[in-house]
């Protein structure tokens, strides 16, 4: 068994990596709304809290509706599972992804897509309207958003020559402190792409149970227990997750260059910050923005699919 | 040993025909008893299925192409001959393996949806058609082609308008006849044109590529888009497809909407791709074009259907405008002489053509099974079917998932290899013709995007939830001769999902047989992975992530699992008891994307409150929604109507008067003495 080790090594680099993402995920949720708390003159939550909740709610016992059959109780499982695979195709610390072997950046959209699909799915079986009203609302605001992101992604995709997350990383590592100025355009076609998928305003509202504009928190409202422990977790290492990713096709710099502990803690630290960075720009959009009506979200969107557009025309003509 | 295979492969197609014509006349002969010619009919269908199967697998397997005589009439010369070249083998597997598990469901199906005094008829037909396909695929001459292509639309007319005391129905069958005709009309002339210029009736000598040049070949071009491109569903020929395909009964839906089109689509890369020389710069953008309007106009209409077949119906259009997307992008790559790139447009084109026959076969079968057990095909009728049919529902959600494009199953594999020929098409592709590519990535995508959110609408709405009509709580599970068909072509999503390299090592056989292309080494570690040519752009191992995705659900299920019992309560009704009314409606849910794509829609609504004593307290509330018929309206409108003032005109010259009639004559006879005295 020759190929074992290389199985094992590939293995445990997932595994690590994926804690690390599970582990950090809640950090990043509750500095995102400490912040914002901070910025209304509010106190805000000890920045432990999101741990707080998972531990709650998964010490909680399930309950589950009626009405609900087995897709219900594969909703939160399968959103999980699949934003937790989706992680292994990223690079973090290194510029290499654990999984990268196995598929690009269109494998990881389409598990984001998997993981969508199975949540808004199970959001209508229990027969509430919110549910239905929040899945088709989400999946109206995803089905929107793809475009943009698709062309987003093309755009550095045609400047590295790979799809692969591993290879763009490295590529623009090579490249160097160079920063085109399509780099800046499509930047920020995908910033306003990640927040309409993470659900943050203007796009949706996270901190709202208002019946008639929420999106993301009403297709989940049926949740409870460790259903929603699952589903809260999932959410919060996908929105790290789409923070990470801009970091990487952007801003790579620092990456560790070889497993060594300090290139690693350089590494860390780096990606730290710069996450840290993009998430005090996430809450200064949440802060300074009032959510736009379901309607105007199109505007929105095409505004960014015009930017990424132009970043392509000026990159490539 | 081989050239015993490739004899016996070259016996298989005369001797599948044969099966089937002994099997037909048999059914027609039993007539009466119903159920006994339904057996022979179907039977024999299943056999020469798999003998057709056999012989394309050889093919496919590198055994090269074999040919023959299908009938020899001594008396009049007149030859029908046939050849299975590697491409005709693909689409020959394609169609029998889908085939088998639908006329397996059928042999079930049919007893429940057909009056007993049209079952021979209807087998007979179903044999008929599936038989003409065949030959459509493999025929080597015009003559055979033509033949066959008529039979095939003829039988298809028949199942169609087989439940015939539909009004619905009749309109149906005789749209579809008309839009057929239509497009066989410019079949014929177009294969006229080039059977004058070549002298032979043989397609390989016809599809040589060198006979036309010129304006010349542009209007064979186009007499073969508008000629294939009806039977391929390709908007905006595509009228006849949202009223045939739910016409007929549920399995021959299944039947027209997941392998028929294939005939369509087989023309398309036969002869508009490689059959007609170099492709031109336009026609690779004509077919991109095309194909991406197709796409998102089918899903958008799909989206918004009330009517579960109907809605697959429009399905089949935006899978067949994807297959034609890849395909104008090999031929952009061909007219710019990248072989290569062609090549990988070419897989995914032909790879989504086997990818949507899989998973629309399963969902048409889950859609008539539901049909069936409620009587209705009203998305808004159903509602709670995954409790009451556990094994059609779960395979539907197979279904779905495959059809929304997600890894790891088949629609995401094919999906995955179009955005790769795109990718690569926009750095092969010269000034601003690239930027056709990230455009229909885009479209591609935001195709994707909306194919999951109307298959989150489908399944929800008529599989969870409560029950939202009687004959929706009543239902129950279909027998298992039902449901292990559809088991059958789940299985086969999942599998392509994950083995994509055995679906590509089989499409390289057909790459070294068409011209212009050049093969690529696009399989790489055995049968799970694919990569693009020398991984410049991505690779894909699907079988490996399959194994973390699951490894990530199952500790997530271990992490949720701290008590084994749940406790059940009622759902949050708002203070109200929920209801099958309470619940969100399918209008409902696609009404956001209808209000933002309004110009495509142009919906138009009313709404009426019915009140007695204040406006404020309405005693019931009547909605109504359509939306706009912009093809039918816009452009088939105003050509029905021309031709009908035509008709008309005519009236004048035709009006039954046998003198006028005896004048024609004689004028046309002197105008020909004239003629040919002239041309002396």
């Amino acid at each position: 068994m020759p190929m074992l080790p290389e199985v094992v090594r590939q293995g445990s680099f997932a595994v690590a990596q994926t804690v690390l993402l599970l582990a950090a995920a809640p950090l990043l949720k509750t500095a995102i709304k400490k912040m914002k708390a901070r910025l209304q003159n509010r106190q805000g939550p000890p920045l432990l809290q999101g741990y707080y909740d998972l531990a709650k709610l998964f010490a909680k016992e399930p309950v589950r509706a009626e009405t609900a059959s087995w897709v219900f109780a594969a909703g939160p499982r399968v959103y999980f599972g699949a934003v937790i695979a989706a992680t292994t195709l990223v690079p973090v610390l290194v510029p290499a992804a654990p999984l990268e072997a196995a598929g690009g950046i269109l494998l990881l959209v389409g598990m984001l897509a998997l993981a969508r699909f199975a949540l808004a799915t199970a959001a209508l079986d229990t027969g509430s309207a919110f549910g239905g009203m929040g899945a088709s609302r989400d999946m109206t605001i995803a089905a929107l958003a793809e475009p943009a992101l698709m062309l987003g992604l093309f755009t550095s995709a045609l400047a590295a020559g790979s799809l692969n997350m591993g290879g763009l990383v490295r590529s623009v590592l090579q490249r160097g402190l160079v920063l085109y100025p399509s780099d800046l355009l499509a930047f920020a076609g995908l910033f306003i792409i990640v927040i309409a998928e993470t659900g943050r305003i203007p796009v949706d509202n996270p901190a709202t149970h208002l019946e008639l504009t929420m999106i993301h928190e009403a297709m989940v409202l049926e949740y409870a227990g460790p259903d929603l422990a699952l589903v809260e977790w999932g959410s919060a290492v996908k929105e790290l997750l789409y923070l990470t990713l801009l970091v990487d096709l952007f801003l790579p710099l620092g990456m560790a260059a070889d497993a060594a502990p300090a290139a690693l803690l350089t590494g860390l630290l780096a990606w730290a910050l710069k996450v840290f960075l993009l998430a005090v720009g996430v809450t200064i959009t949440e802060t300074t923005n009032a959510k736009l009506r379901l309607f105007r979200v199109p505007e929105l969107v095409s505004v960014s699919l015009g930017l990424a557009f132009l970043a392509l025309a000026i990159r490539f003509l | 040993m081989s050239v015993n295979l490739g004899q016996l492969a070259a016996v298989a197609v005369p001797a599948a025909v044969l099966i089937r014509l002994v099997t037909v006349a048999a059914a027609i002969v039993l007539g009466r008893r119903g159920a006994a010619a339904r057996t022979i009919a179907l039977t024999g269908s299943i056999v020469a299925s798999v003998m057709t199967i056999a012989a394309a697998v050889h093919v496919l397997g590198g055994g090269g192409a074999v040919a023959g005589v299908l009938l020899h009439h001594a008396a009049s010369g007149a030859v029908l001959t046939f050849s299975m070249t590697p491409l005709s083998a693909w689409f020959v597997m394609v169609f029998g393996v889908i085939a088998i598990p639908i006329t397996v469901y059928s042999a079930s199906y049919f007893p429940h949806a057909i009056p007993p005094a049209r079952m021979a008829a209807v087998s007979a037909a179903f044999n008929v058609m599936l038989g003409a396909v065949e030959v459509v695929f493999v025929a080597a001459d015009v003559l055979t082609f033509v033949f066959a292509w008529e039979l095939m639309t003829l039988a298809t007319a028949m199942l169609v308008a087989s439940g015939h005391e539909e009004r619905g129905n009749r309109r149906a069958g005789y749209l579809y006849l008309v839009m057929s005709h239509v497009g066989t009309g410019c079949l014929l002339a177009a294969f006229l044109i080039l059977a004058a210029a070549a002298g032979s009736l043989s397609l390989p000598s016809l599809l040589a590529g060198h006979l036309v040049a010129g304006y010349t070949r542009t209007a064979v071009f186009l007499l073969f888009l508008v000629g294939f491109g009806v039977k391929a569903g390709l908007i905006p020929f595509h009228v006849w497809l949202p009223e045939a395909h739910p016409a007929a009964p549920s399995s021959i839906s299944a039947l027209m909407s997941a392998v028929l089109i294939t005939a369509g689509l087989y023309g398309l890369v036969r002869v508009c791709a490689f059959g007609l020389g170099t492709p031109d710069v336009i026609w690779g953008v004509a077919f991109m074009g095309l194909g991406a309007l197709s796409a998102i106009l089918g899903v958008l209409y799909a989206l918004t259907q009330g009517d579960l077949k109907r809605l697959l119906a429009y399905s089949t259009i935006e899978n067949s405008g994807i297959v034609v997307l890849g395909l104008g992008a090999a031929m952009l790559a061909l007219a710019y002489g990248r072989g290569g790139i062609a090549t990988v447009a070419i897989a995914a084109s032909l790879a989504h053509v086997l990818n949507h026959a899989a998973f629309k076969g399963l969902l048409f079968l889950g859609a008539g099974s539901v049909v069936m057990q409620t009587g209705t095909r009203r998305v808004e009728q159903f509602g709670g079917l995954l409790r009451r049919m556990p094994w059609t529902g779960s395979l539907f959600l197979v279904g779905a998932l495959a059809i929304a494009g997600l890894p790891p199953l088949n629609g995401f594999v094919s999906e995955w290899l179009t955005f790769q020929a795109l990718l690569l098409g926009f750095g092969a592709t010269p000034g601003f013709v690239r930027l056709i590519h990230p455009l229909s990535a885009a479209l591609l995508a935001l195709t994707t995007a909306l194919a999951a959110a109307c298959f989150v609408r489908v399944a929800g709405i008529c599989f969870l939830a409560l029950p939202r009509s009687e004959a929706a709580a009543a239902a129950g599970e279909v027998p298992a001769a039902m449901w292990i068909p559809q088991a059958a072509l789940a299985l086969l999503c999942v599998a392509l999902g994950l083995m994509p390299g055995v679906v590509l090592s089989a499409l390289g056989a057909i790459v070294t047989s068409l011209p212009g292309l050049q093969p690529v080494p696009l399989v790489m570690w055995g049968s799970t992975g694919i990569a693009s040519p020398a991984r410049t752009f991505d690779h894909l191992v699907p079988a490996t992530f399959a194994v973390a995705l699951l490894a990530a659900v199952t500790v997530g299920a271990l992490a949720a699992r701290r008590r084994a019992v749940v406790r059940r309560v009622p759902a949050w009704g708002c203070g109200g008891v929920l209801s099958a009314q309470t619940q969100y409606t399918a209008t409902a849910f696609s009404k956001p994307l209808l209000m933002i794509f309004r110009a495509v829609y142009r919906p138009t609504r009313e709404v009426e409150a019915l009140a007695d004593v204040s406006p404020y307290y309405p005693q019931e509330v009547r909605y109504r929604s359509v939306i706009e018929p912009t093809f039918e309206r816009y452009v088939y409108s105003p050509v029905l109507r021309a031709v009908l003032r035509v008709a008309n005109g005519m009236k004048a010259l035709q009006a039954g008067s046998l003198h006028a009639y005896l004048a024609y004559v004689l004028a046309l006879g002197v105008l020909l003495l004239l003629w040919l005295g002239g041309s002396k």
